[in-house]
């Protein structure tokens, strides 16, 4: 052991070695098979210490035997010394086998027993021929001699094998044991060797604090381990070894550079003069290596070990931690290198990585290492811009002479490490960037695109973005402004989105910057008022960019338009008017607003645009605000993602109703690309709420503006955007949601025909009100409103001109929302109550009907009273009039038939009050000999409202019919016989005698029975015996005469007894001139009023008590 | 020690952001925005389905040359960030860990006060405090 590594080949041969005595030239001429053939098949390695088995694949190297080579008892490092020792012999003869091999078996065991080996083996190789199959099969072969002679315990070390030069199925299983014989015993020798190696490393790791320790020499010992494991096959475990060395040697990195026994270390600690790029695949650690030369080539084999285990994206993960580790343990050991050194040490490792992954680029690991490449990427990327700063390279830069000789060194400290014209190394790309500005350029654009691909790829978008933001300033550097604000506004986006409005700020003043070297004024504009707004940045810089969007403004041409974002703020929206509106009425909104503006800004116009809400093009999803205020609360824009979502019951029955599934299930639309956000839409603004007063100041901070607009369109509104102009500059704010709606109306004009509270007379001209309404607008003038009348009925406006059935007149001049009152003139006649009035008015074509109720004045009644023959007619007259009303003249006509007034008040007037009643009475003079059953009669009187008004007629007819008397009746009640006064409870008798009047019988045969009846009130009288009978008048003025028994219940002046008499038709007396139809049963008919005369009305007999009573 | 704490919402905007040295705040921004991307990598569909639920610690996030990125997210998705410098060796995974817990507990009394309006970035002095004392770990 002294530090330095036999190096054969690119890969250091950990395979054992195995010694071959004995015939040589049996050996070799299998020699090949062998090598070949062991590593072909697995073995199962059983190890000590609970570790599992692994099946390994072994390997030999074979050496010609040397005594001297043999290694000593004690020796740790087998694996590097002859391990297995094989003796050849084709001697098949026993006797020559006597004679000389045995001897030199002998000899060459107790070489091997003397070094305390015992792991041989003794091979017997047989040559089958044809003559050897003839004779016979000899007692002994050579084999069991041998067996016998050396290993009688041990017959696994001896073996035959036939020749397998010789093409036969009996030699290929003799070979397959003897190479399988081979591989077990050799790896148990192996595993020892391997053993007594791993004793020797951990005892070397528990003496690394002591004084004289080295790293160096520790590293090649586990290496060694890790080389044996790798020959096995065993490439994790190798990696295990390489990852505990990694792990040590930061360990010491770290707690050991202030202690003194790590000494070693400062080896290390010595200026960097190389940089050679990392190199993944076979390498080999050079004699006293850097930090980094360590350092690339541990990860070199860990990343071998790991691509053996087709781990390629863990070899990308564990590159970047392999580069902070390296940058840091220079940094920590205060390694001074040339300034860029490093970074082309790391931009360089770094692509080396990012080759081999793109070399072992399989569809499928893509995925996964993409997940590690894409900062990869990134950091090589800000590698070679650290880089190109360094040297100058940066666009914009010129490379002075320090800087080129910079260039110089660095290509010289990265050495040479071509790669092949298709796939040039990473050095050489290095080399070339540095080399030119524009092979520079080229290089990081390509792998910051590069490592923007990835990171979109594996949907690290943010990252993306961060890395858009260095490629905005590398072109910047570049001139190239648009693609430059691209990137910047793909960032500002993201950012935005994500609401880190400082970050987003940030952008918006590099897309300012931007803008202005562009001179790309618009939107130079958009981007200051962004900035000047932006609450996060500092003062003096929003006053900055207010100064220069101020400047600026004036040379805009053109409206710009500004989404409001967070530049203005709205407060609240309050609609002050109501949410129905009359139509030319004023529309108020106040609108609270918050400048973010760090000064006042003049709006030339401030206004909020009124939106159609169409029911069509109404979405369901469109929220309206329930009050008319809008605060900040709902105006707050709420994230679709973070709702609550609608959960809903979700049953499947099956046919039989039974229940075959229940979910939840979830109408979730609102899922859409957030990033595809469609430009601000500018609201049409044709109509819109206005500031009155203009320009309007708005200051930093809350302003309350308030608008107005005159409500000329009907129909429903809500309110859209707010936008504010400043010159050219038209800040737009979103659309206001939860929409706040109002509605204007119209409000058609109506008329009226009203009465006055009292009832409507007839025959009274009266006044009555037409009232026309105007509502939200005017109406032409000139356009006529037409009144049609029913018959009977006239009517007219114009005072002092004839009333007619049909008239016409003009509206006339109006104003909105008053009311005109027409005085309608209208009369009705007496002769229909109902009356009805059509009205069409010019605005609408439907007609307005009308129906009018009208009373007389005046009702009048009549009666007519009977004395003996003597008529009388009392006509009464009630006032239906709510005024008074005069009346005088009252007449009656009774046809031909005279008649006289009886009083004096016929003549004279009268006033007659609502409702109270005035009797007139006229007696008939009748004359006997003229006599007709019915008299026509009329009574008119005339009546007035008042003096002035002139006199009306009012008429009343009736008929007067049997009217003649036909019979008188009298009664009176007498003490029965003995007695002296009618005593209650002493039956009386009623007389009760009818007389005909004679005159009439002759006219009037029919009559000639007449039933009586005497209805007593039963309380004071009682009726004894009969109460009822017929009476026939047969004989001329004969009066008839019944008594009848009645007797007072109660005494005092009692009124006799009701009797009333009717006409009485017999049954046989039937229409006898329809005999079939014979009415059986007799027929009362009562008379009419003046038919009969009682005289005892109002008759009374004085009834005394009874005597009995009392005493 | 930590440089930078921030505590980001369930939209992914910040509520509370605090940096020791206030001249790198701006720094620590793209960092810890960048760091959003693991973090719902790492919430993502089944990448939490097997480990315990109840872990909020998700780890190193990532790694700069001078800073390490921690990331805890809360079962209401509320993530905090911590940025340790990366020469600091004295933070290990245990430590952090325990900050993280120190700092979602002071986050929990926080939002419990009725004056703070969940959402809302969170302003409170104190609590700037407080989480200055986890970070320098006076705490």
């Amino acid at each position: 052991m002294n530090g330095t590594l036999i190096e054969d080949g690119p890969i250091v041969d950990r395979r054992p070695i195995v010694t071959c005595a004995g015939e040589l030239e049996v050996f070799s001429a299998i020699e090949d098979n062998l090598v070949q053939a062991l590593p072909q098949d697995s073995c199962d390695w059983r190890r000590s210490l609970g570790r599992p088995i692994r099946s390994v694949h072994i390997g030999a190297t074979f050496a010609p035997f040397s005594p001297a080579a043999l290694p000593k008892a004690s020796q740790w490092d087998l694996i590097r010394q002859p391990l297995f020792h094989i003796y050849w012999t084709e001697c098949t003869d026993v006797d020559v086998y006597k004679t000389s091999v045995r001897e030199d078996i002998d000899n060459w065991l107790k070489e091997l027993i003397a070094k305390d080996i015992h792991d041989w083996l003794v091979v017997v190789v047989e040559n089958y021929d044809g003559k050897r199959a003839n004779k016979l099969l000899p007692r002994t072969t050579v084999l069991d001699k041998i067996r016998a002679d050396f290993a009688p315990k041990q017959g696994d070390r001896c073996i035959s094998v036939i020749n397998p030069g010789k093409v036969e199925s009996r030699s290929a299983d003799s070979w397959r044991g003897l190479v399988s014989r081979i591989r077990h015993l050799l790896l148990i020798s192996y595993a020892r060797a391997v053993a007594r190696l791993e004793d020797h490393v951990r005892q070397q790791r528990e003496r690394r604090n002591e004084i004289g320790w080295d790293f160096m020499q520790y590293f090649q010992l586990q290496e060694e381990l890790a080389q044996v494991l790798e020959m096995l096959g065993l490439n994790d475990e190798a990696l295990v070894q390489y990852d505990e060395l990694d792990a040590l040697f930061s360990q010491f990195v770290v707690n050991g550079i202030t202690s003194e026994c790590v000494n070693w270390l400062h080896k290390f600690q010595k200026p960097l003069e190389k940089w050679h790029g990392l190199k993944l695949g076979p390498s080999k650690l050079s004699n006293n290596p850097s930090i980094l030369e360590l350092r690339a080539y541990l990860f070199a084999k860990q990343a071998h070990m790991l691509l053996l285990t087709d781990k390629v994206w863990e070899m990308a993960a564990r590159c970047l931690p392999f580069l902070h580790t390296c940058t840091r343990e220079l940094a920590i050991l205060e390694i001074s290198a040339p300034p860029g050194a490093v970074a082309c040490w790391l931009f360089l490792a770094s692509m080396e990585v990012l080759q081999t992954c793109d070399k072992f680029n399989h569809a499928d690991e893509v995925e996964n290492y993409s997940l590690h490449t894409a900062s990869l990427w990134e950091y090589s990327s800000q590698k070679i811009r650290s880089l190109g700063e360094l040297c100058g390279l940066l666009p914009g830069d010129v490379p002075n002479s320090q800087q080129l000789h910079t260039v110089v060194l660095l290509s010289a400290g990265m050495g040479d490490n071509p790669g092949t014209p298709n796939r040039p190394s990473p050095t050489d790309k290095l080399k070339e960037a540095l080399c030119s500005q524009d092979a520079f350029n080229k290089t990081y654009l390509e792998l910051a695109e590069l490592a923007m691909g990835t990171y979109k790829h594996i949907g690290r978008l943010r990252s993306a973005r961060l890395v858009g933001r260095e490629v905005a300033s590398f072109y910047m550097l570049l001139g190239e402004t648009q693609k430059a604000a691209a990137f910047l506004g793909d960032a500002l986006r993201t950012f935005e989105q994500d609401g880190w409005h400082e970050l987003a700020a940030q952008t918006q003043i590099e897309l300012a910057e931007c803008f202005k070297k562009a001179k790309d004024v618009r939107k130079l504009v958009g981007a200051s008022a962004f900035v000047s707004a932006a609450l996060e940045i500092d003062t003096l810089i929003r006053w900055t960019y207010f100064d220069e969007m101020s400047k600026c403004l004036d040379s805009l041409d053109k409206p710009l338009v500004v989404p409001f974002n967070d530049i203005i703020k709205i407060v609240s929206v309050c609609l002050n008017s109501d949410s129905v509106i009359m139509q030319d009425s004023m529309i108020n909104v106040e609108l609270v607003i918050e400048s973010n503006f760090p000064r006042e800004i003049v709006s030339t116009n401030l206004v909020v645009s009124l939106e159609v809400d169409n029911k069509e093009n109404k979405k369901s999803n469109e929220k309206y605000c329930s009050s008319r205020i809008l605060t900040g609360k709902d105006l707050k824009q709420r994230d679709p993602m973070l709702q609550r979502l609608r959960i809903k019951r979700n049953l499947d029955y099956k046919q039989d109703k039974q229940l075959a599934t229940a979910g939840i299930a979830s109408k979730y639309t609102e899922l859409k690309r957030k990033d595809s956000a469609a430009p601000p839409v500018q609201a049409d603004f044709s109509y819109c709420l206005e500031v009155p007063d203009l320009p309007l100041l708005i200051t930093p901070g809350l302003n309350v503006i308030r608008l107005k607009k005159q409500a000329n369109k009907i129909g429903k509104f809500y309110l859209g955007q707010v936008a504010i102009h400043v010159k050219n500059l038209h800040l737009i704010s979103s659309m206001l949601t939860p929409r706040l709606a109002l509605e204007i109306r119209e409000e058609s004009p109506s008329l009226k025909l009203y009465k006055r509270t009292a009832p409507l007379l007839s025959g009274i001209e009266q006044i009555m009100n037409l009232i026309l309404t105007i509502g939200s607008y005017i109406i032409e003038p000139k356009s006529k409103i037409k009144l049609t009348a029913s018959p009977g009925l006239t009517l007219q406006v114009i005072p002092d001109e004839p009333l007619v059935s049909a008239l016409e007149f003009e509206v006339g001049e109006n104003i909105r929302f008053t009311s005109t009152r027409t005085r309608l003139r209208i009369l009705a006649d007496m002769l229909s109550k109902d009356h009805q009035v059509t009205i069409h008015c010019p605005w609408t074509t439907k007609p307005i009907l009308v129906p009018l109720n009208f009373t007389p004045p005046l009702t009048a009644g009549w009666r007519l009273h009977t004395v003996l023959h003597r008529k009388f007619v009392q006509v009464s007259v009630v006032g239906q009039c709510e005024s008074d009303l005069i009346i005088d003249q009252a007449v009656l006509k009774t046809g031909n038939m005279p008649c006289s007034a009886m009083g004096k008040k016929h003549e004279s007037s009268q006033i007659i009050s609502n409702g109270s009643m005035f009797f007139y009475m006229w007696e008939l003079v009748l004359d006997s000999d003229e006599v007709s059953s019915t008299i026509k009669t009329e009574f008119s009187v005339r009546y007035k409202l008042d003096e002035k008004d002139e006199d009306k007629l009012y008429q009343y007819f009736f008929d007067i019919s049997d009217y003649q008397t036909l019979y008188i009746l009298d009664a009176n009640v007498e003490p029965a016989k003995g007695s002296e006064f009618c005593r209650v409870g002493i039956v009386c008798h009623l007389n009760l005698s009818m007389k005909s009047a004679s005159q009439m019988l002759r006219t009037n045969n029919n009559v000639k029975s007449v039933m009586y009846e005497v209805l007593a009130e039963q309380s004071v009288w009682a009726v004894c015996g009969r109460t009822a009978g017929v009476v026939c008048f047969d004989s001329e003025d004969e009066p008839q005469t019944v008594v009848l028994d009645v007797m007072p219940l109660t005494s005092g002046y009692l009124p006799l007894p009701l009797v009333r008499i009717s006409k009485y038709i017999p049954a046989e007396s039937g229409n006898s001139e329809k005999p079939n139809k014979v009415d059986t049963h007799p027929r009362l008919e009562p008379f009419s009023a003046g038919q009969v005369y009682n005289k005892s009305k109002g008759k009374q007999v004085h009834v005394i008590a009874a005597i009995t009573e009392g005493y | 020690m930590a440089v930078c704490v921030a505590i980001i919402g369930k939209d992914n905007s910040p509520k509370f952001f605090t940096a020791l040295n206030p001249d790198e705040e701006l720094n620590y921004q793209y960092k810890v925005l960048s760091s959003l991307d693991i973090v719902e990598e790492k919430l993502g569909v089944g990448a939490k389905s097997g480990s315990d639920l109840r872990e909020l610690y998700l780890g190193m996030l990532y790694s700069l040359e001078t800073h390490k990125i921690y990331g805890y997210v809360t079962n209401t998705k509320i993530k905090f960030i911590i940025i340790v410098d990366s020469t600091n060796m004295a933070l290990r995974d245990n430590e952090i860990r325990s900050m993280f817990r120190k700092i979602h507990s002071e986050y929990a009394d926080t939002v419990c006060n009725p004056f703070y309006i969940p959402g809302e970035p969170i302003s409170s002095k104190p609590f700037d405090v407080n989480i200055k004392n986890i970070m320098t770990g006076t705490v």
